[in-house]
């Protein structure tokens, strides 16, 4: 009786088409992007930019890095907001946004998380960098994100110019996420960015 | 009507004599085993378009008569359609992905099957229906990463056939039928569970 158990889940294993099997690493990247639908995105005029990026890892230490990657990262972002209207300023002249930029390298197999889950972790950007010591992130409850085990790369926009409004809190008002095969390539930046801020038209200010 | 039911009664009773002959011709027990092509209908088309030729079945029957037979049966078919890279819009959210929709479905009916023709026949035509259960596994990927469903759904299953021994009263025969496959299955997009399938393979009176 078992075996004849065993032959049956056989036959269904082996009749299935597997997804995975003639997926390419392009087509295996998906890209999120989330938004706060109150927020008025024409209404902030300055960003900035960390100077580095955070890399979050639930196997080894937290740590800031500036990989040649990472540099393409933060180039290819501060040009993407620029030609969307915004002017990049030094975080010292109290910008409208604030930009963080991590990547996760999450080996768990949970089937599901709080977004902004990596704003909690040790490594992830202080709010203390943008002048806001002891204060927390907020990510809005409606940002909803996927199930995945991979390497991703997270950008939040964060509202400063609000910040006094919100209660020690910085609210994420946007945040795009590389998930897939090959997010960590240098090779790929350009076109998974392009793909981000093209479907986040609403991202620019008025001038 | 009278007629009607003049008919009817004769039929009952032509049943409860064939019942007394019952076992004359072959051995009760039978086993069915098919190769399944099924073309998904409705929303389930509508999620996964392409004809499943992934697909089995199996089958046991006992014969109470020449005519009536009652059994069980199980089996397997699996869609699949691939769509290109698409920008899908949620609330506050967009996800650029390729998508893989899938499901397999795993059948287990009750069966009744009336033959429409006399034992010794080269051809015997028959009608069947099945009910029972199915275990439905709804797998889309987005890119590489999964959303996954699996529910079991009612399944009611009528079906046309014939069966064609090889030689007169040979306990062995060719047997092709088609069915239609019916449960109120809801998941996101598909809305309930349409499948029209052409089974052919073979049935064996084993004891």
């Amino acid at each position: 009786m078992l075996s004849v158990l065993a032959a049956g889940a056989l036959l269904v294993s082996s009749c299935r088409k597997d997804p995975l099997k003639d997926m390419t690493a392009e087509e295996s990247r998906i890209y999120v992007t989330n938004y706060d639908e109150e927020a008025d995105f024409s209404s902030y005029k300055t960003f900035s930019i960390v100077d580095s990026v955070a890399v979050i890892s639930n196997r080894q230490g937290a740590a800031k890095e500036l990989t040649a990657y990472d540099q393409a990262l933060l180039t290819n972002l501060k040009s993407s907001m620029q030609s969307r209207g915004y002017t990049l300023v030094d975080k010292s002249a109290k910008p409208d946004l604030a930009m963080n930029v991590t990547r996760i390298d999450n080996t768990t197999t949970q089937v599901g998380y709080d977004p902004g889950y990596w704003a909690g972790w040790p490594g992830y950007w202080d709010t203390g960098y943008w002048g806001y010591p002891g204060w927390n992130y907020w990510f809005p409850s409606y940002y909803t994100v996927f199930q995945y085990n991979e390497k991703s790369v997270a950008v939040d926009l964060v509202d400063l110019k609000n910040a006094a409004s919100h209660g020690n809190q910085l609210t994420a008002i946007w945040n795009a996420q590389l998930r897939g095969t090959g997010v960590w390539n240098g090779n790929n930046l350009d076109s998974m960015l392009k793909a981000v801020f093209d479907q986040s038209q609403y991202l620019k200010t008025s001038n | 009507m009278k007629s009607i039911k003049t008919i009817i009664l004769v039929l009952i009773g032509s049943l409860g004599v064939s019942g007394a002959f019952a076992q004359s011709s072959r051995p009760p027990l039978s086993l069915n085993l098919n190769y399944s092509i099924a073309q998904p209908l409705g929303s389930l088309s509508d999620y996964a378009k392409n004809t499943s030729f992934r697909g089995w079945q199996i089958g046991l029957q006992y014969a109470l008569n020449d005519r009536l037979a009652l059994g069980l049966k199980t089996g397997f078919s699996d869609f699949y359609e691939r769509v290109p890279r698409a920008v899908y819009p949620g609330k506050g959210e967009d996800v650029s992905a390729m998508q893989t929709h899938t499901l397999q479905t795993i059948p287990i009916l009750a069966t009744v099957q009336y033959t429409l023709a006399s034992p010794e026949a080269r051809v015997m035509p028959y009608a069947g229906l099945g009910v029972g259960t199915a275990n439905m596994n709804y797998e889309k990927y987005w890119g590489e990463f999964v959303e996954k469903e699996n529910k079991w759904a009612f399944q009611v299953s009528p079906e046309l056939g014939v069966n064609v021994p090889f030689g007169k009263y040979s306990p062995v025969m060719l047997n092709a039928n088609v069915q239609y496959n019916y449960a109120p299955f809801k998941v996101n997009e598909i809305s309930n569970f349409n499948s029209i399938q052409a089974n052919i393979g073979v049935k064996f009176h084993i004891q």
